[in-house]
């Protein structure tokens, strides 16, 4: 993760974001310059729910070098309770403990270390609430 | 759309598997050369050269396709295109359209891929990150197998697809690459080895996923034009339907997880350039990247009801000469998957089959073959059609 | 001028917890004896994808959701550890970013061993009473280490808590601040070095106990208070021992400290120990309340602050994310695991 990136990406990853478009109404994610939509440029940034619900998990055990360290991890398909889905890592929790539909809750997590002198990233995982 | 008709005159396909000592242009010139000798034809009556390599210009490679031409001695326009892991097929489609719209008459397709190179599979992880959203999924975590598993769970969830449904894709595919020489494996393995193996991103087992590996394939696309003025040129398959359709990047921005859209799409549009319908293909290589990429296909290419691909695999309907022979190169799994390689592979085995030279895994009575090509999760998906030419005649 | 003091408060405890006996196990050491000398029976330790700023995050989220104002309304953060993500590269910008508080504001990552959160709540009283600001954010954060076999070993535990100070809304009043500071080698680490140094028993006496009492006799000196006047008190936990001793020889008794006392279940929580304490204690306090407390920050100083609980606590006592919620949520871990959470093992 490049250091622009990071900081380019960092109020979205860390909030939670997408937009409010106010022509259609609609909410989508992530944040873009137009409501893909209706194409309108009228789009307002807006956080996302901070609670929701899981309708997907499964395990990551092998991804790339900045990830590992927190491998092996679960990653979900979480359905805001705004109606919007993202994809995030459930946190510190089991498999076993885990179910479809189960309520989750957001909370701020390292996503990925650039190796020893690299850079941190950080971004949004959740939790069972 | 033009009346130009357009034909596959030659093919050449190395071995697939872990080639340490071959470098990137030797496998893919191996492959032009092959198709042009397989061809008969005079080198110099190529115009054009397209490729697709999921791993062309990284840093372990060169920008292959024009390393490839010099080793060939081609001296042709040449494009690379990308669609991830279904590049292949694109670049077919691509110089199928150059074809067909009279521009070009004559272009060398190849399909190429070394990833052996990268003996750390933290990198090969990294790269397929590529075929998925990399920023909002890959970087929150996600693999290309994790979003794979989301996908088996929809199925098994909404169509109540068993695991030992799932599992008869490669039991099948690794049968049927047992007598298919240039494939990685040639060995069949049994239910239960699938069954019994560690979950590694749950539902999806061990030896669940096809094996990214080395290898070129090339074919030769000619005109109408072209071979009404070569007419000793054999004419090997006819190009009756290509389309490409996508989908959205993200999983998270779907509509379903149990239907590939793009897949749905994209031979819609293929069966209507073709003027046919699912029932009158015979053969078909699909996109068993994991083994519910086949039960996918089977639905959403037309040939079985949506929720019923795991059970018509487990009662045998897509074994070689059955209803429908599915994959009998087999497929992904046991071929070997080099990326940008596959897709050309995949339209190899519908012409040798459609020639009568896939010796143990022919098919009889073929009229129509067809090849469907997947970039990541879905959000590319290319559907390429052949006739045998049979009502032509 | 009105009055400053404590306008909203937070916490955060990871949930992983290792016990005495899991670890006296590995060194061959008498659990009971350890758990007896110190009163500490587990320490909290960060899950993997944890660290400093994360916990800070929370802690200060966590003051931002009871306070429900305006985070673009904080003039100044600063996040107080000693085991900041980065050397170069402030925790309090990361901070600020995750609650939304850029970008008009000044920040910095402060050290001062444990007492580096309250250095940053006195910071912040001075630009809130100077008018310079509005709202003032001190988080004190730590994610402590401590050398394989060490005694320290046993407490070195981990939290976060974040203070927002401000005029508006507030729910304990600052009536006085006094601090003591000496140079004094009594625990340190080198730039670079993994593991933090001691001086044993010299850690004890001279230093957590002598500047205590200095600070605390200081600020009911200059404030005309004394110990009878406090309904709870709380000071810096590197044991459960300690505390409990100096509030005695200061003359304050067990029932106004017991509450605050969390050291037993997570450990020193190093730069969030004393104020998890108060935290804990603004919980369960009433309007009219008065509490005290003095940190201890190796190195050495202590900073000692006098608050009057005001009727405004009612609208945010009843938060839930309690210090308490966090000590009582908890998972077990064994040494390995501890181990590769810790990055011991790499």
């Amino acid at each position: 993760m490049e250091p622009p990136k990071i900081w380019r990406e960092r109020r979205g990853r860390y909030l939670g974001l997408g937009i409010l478009c106010h022509d259609c109404k609609t909410k989508s994610f992530p944040v873009t310059n137009y409501c893909p939509e209706c194409s309108s440029e009228k789009v307002e940034e807006i956080k996302l729910a901070q609670t929701g619900k899981i309708l997907h998990f499964t395990k990551v055990s092998q991804t790339a070098d900045e990830m590992m360290f927190n491998a092996p991890y679960i990653i979900g398909l979480i359905e805001l309770n705004d109606g919007i889905r993202v994809t995030g890592q459930i946190t510190d929790t089991k498999s076993e403990d885990l179910k479809d539909g189960m309520n989750v809750k957001m909370v701020f997590r390292v996503l990925s270390k650039n190796g020893e002198e690299g850079l941190i990233g950080y971004g949004f995982k959740f939790v069972p609430s | 759309m033009s009346n130009n008709e357009t034909f596959i005159v030659g093919y050449g396909i190395t071995k697939f598997g872990e080639q340490y000592s071959t470098n990137p242009s030797s496998s893919a010139s191996t492959a032009i050369t092959s198709a042009i000798h397989n061809a008969k034809i005079s080198k110099d009556l190529i115009q054009g050269l397209y490729f697709g390599s999921l791993l062309s210009n990284t840093n372990l490679q060169p920008f292959v396709g024009a390393e490839a031409a010099r080793e060939c001695n081609l001296n042709v326009p040449i494009s690379k295109v990308d669609a991830g892991n279904a590049s292949g097929a694109a670049a077919f489609h691509q110089a199928f359209m150059a074809v067909k719209s009279g521009l070009l008459d004559c272009i060398v397709v190849l399909g190429t891929e070394k990833t052996s190179d990268y003996v750390n599979s933290s990198k090969i992880e990294q790269i397929l990150g590529g075929t998925i959203d990399y920023l909002w999924e890959f970087e929150q975590g996600a693999t290309l197998t994790s979003l794979y598993a989301w996908m088996t769970q929809a199925h098994m969830n909404e169509h109540n697809t068993t695991l030992e449904q799932l599992a008869s894709v490669p039991v099948k595919n690794h049968r049927n690459g047992v007598n298919n020489p240039i494939a990685q494996y040639r060995r069949e393995i049994s239910l239960e080895r699938f069954l019994k193996a560690k979950r590694i991103s749950d539902p999806i087992g061990r030896f669940d996923p096809a094996t990214h590996c080395d290898g070129s394939a090339a074919v030769i696309i000619v005109s109408d034009k072209f071979v009404k003025q070569h007419s000793e040129v054999e004419q090997k398959a006819k190009i009756v339907g290509s389309a490409q359709a996508s989908d959205k990047l993200a999983l998270h921005h779907r509509t379903t997880l149990s239907s590939l859209m793009a897949t749905k799409v994209a031979s819609k549009n293929a069966y209507s350039m073709a003027k046919i319908a699912p029932e009158d293909i015979s053969i078909a290589e699909v996109h068993d990247s994991y083994p519910i990429g086949e039960i996918l296909a089977i639905e959403d290419l037309g040939f079985f009801p949506k929720g019923e691909g795991g059970k018509a695999t487990i009662e045998g309907k897509t074994q070689i000469n059955s209803d429908i022979s599915v994959n009998t190169s087999g497929g992904l799994k046991a071929r070997g998957d080099p990326f940008g390689a596959t897709g050309i592979a995949q339209i190899i085995e519908i012409v040798q089959q459609i020639n009568g030279e896939a010796d143990k895994r022919q098919v009889d009575d073929i009229k129509f073959g067809l090849a469907q090509n997947v970039m990541g999760t879905g959000a590319s998906s290319l559907v390429n059609i052949f006739s045998n030419m049979e009502d032509d005649k | 001028m009105s009055k400053v003091g404590i306008v909203s408060y937070g916490s955060y405890i990871p949930k992983y917890r290792i016990a005495v006996e899991e670890i006296a196990k590995v060194w061959g050491e008498d659990p009971n004896e350890i758990k007896s000398q110190l009163q500490v029976h587990f320490k909290s330790v960060l899950g993997p994808d944890e660290d400093v700023a994360t916990m800070s995050v929370e802690a200060a989220r966590n003051a931002m959701n009871r306070w429900k104002g305006n985070p673009r309304d904080i003039g100044a953060i600063y996040v107080g550890s000693e085991s900041h993500p980065y050397a170069v590269k402030p925790t309090a910008t990361i901070v600020a970013s995750a609650i939304d508080a850029e970008k008009e504001l000044t920040a910095a990552d402060l050290e001062f061993a444990c007492k580096a959160g309250t250095a940053g709540m006195q910071m912040c009283f001075g630009l809130v009473k100077s008018n310079m600001i509005k709202f003032g954010l001190a988080i004190g954060s730590d994610d402590s280490q401590a050398k394989p076999r060490d005694p320290l070993e046993y407490t070195a535990g981990a939290g976060s808590a974040a203070f927002l100070i401000g005029s508006e809304r507030v729910v304990a009043e600052l009536e006085g601040t006094y601090s003591v500071t000496t140079d004094m080698p009594d625990f340190w680490r080198r730039e670079g070095a993994i593991f933090p140094s001691h001086g044993n028993r010299f850690t004890g006496q001279p230093a957590y106990f002598q500047h205590i009492i200095d600070a605390s006799k200081g600020l009911m000196e200059n404030l005309g208070t004394k110990p009878s006047d406090y309904k709870f008190v709380t000071f810096h936990q590197p044991n459960t021992k300690f505390p409990l001793s100096v509030a005695k020889m200061l003359g304050f008794t067990a029932d106004q400290i017991e509450i605050s006392l969390i050291c037993k279940k997570i450990g020193n929580a190093y730069s969030a120990s004393s104020m998890l304490g108060l935290a804990a204690i603004l919980n369960n306090s009433n309007p009219g309340d008065r509490i005290f407390i003095t940190s201890y920050g190796s190195g050495a100083g202590s900073d000692s602050f006098s608050f009057l609980v005001t009727d405004a606590i009612e609208e945010i006592k009843t938060y839930p994310s309690t210090v308490d919620y966090y000590v009582n949520n908890s998972e077990e871990i064994s040494y390995g695991v501890y181990s590769r959470y810790k990055g011991i093992l790499r």
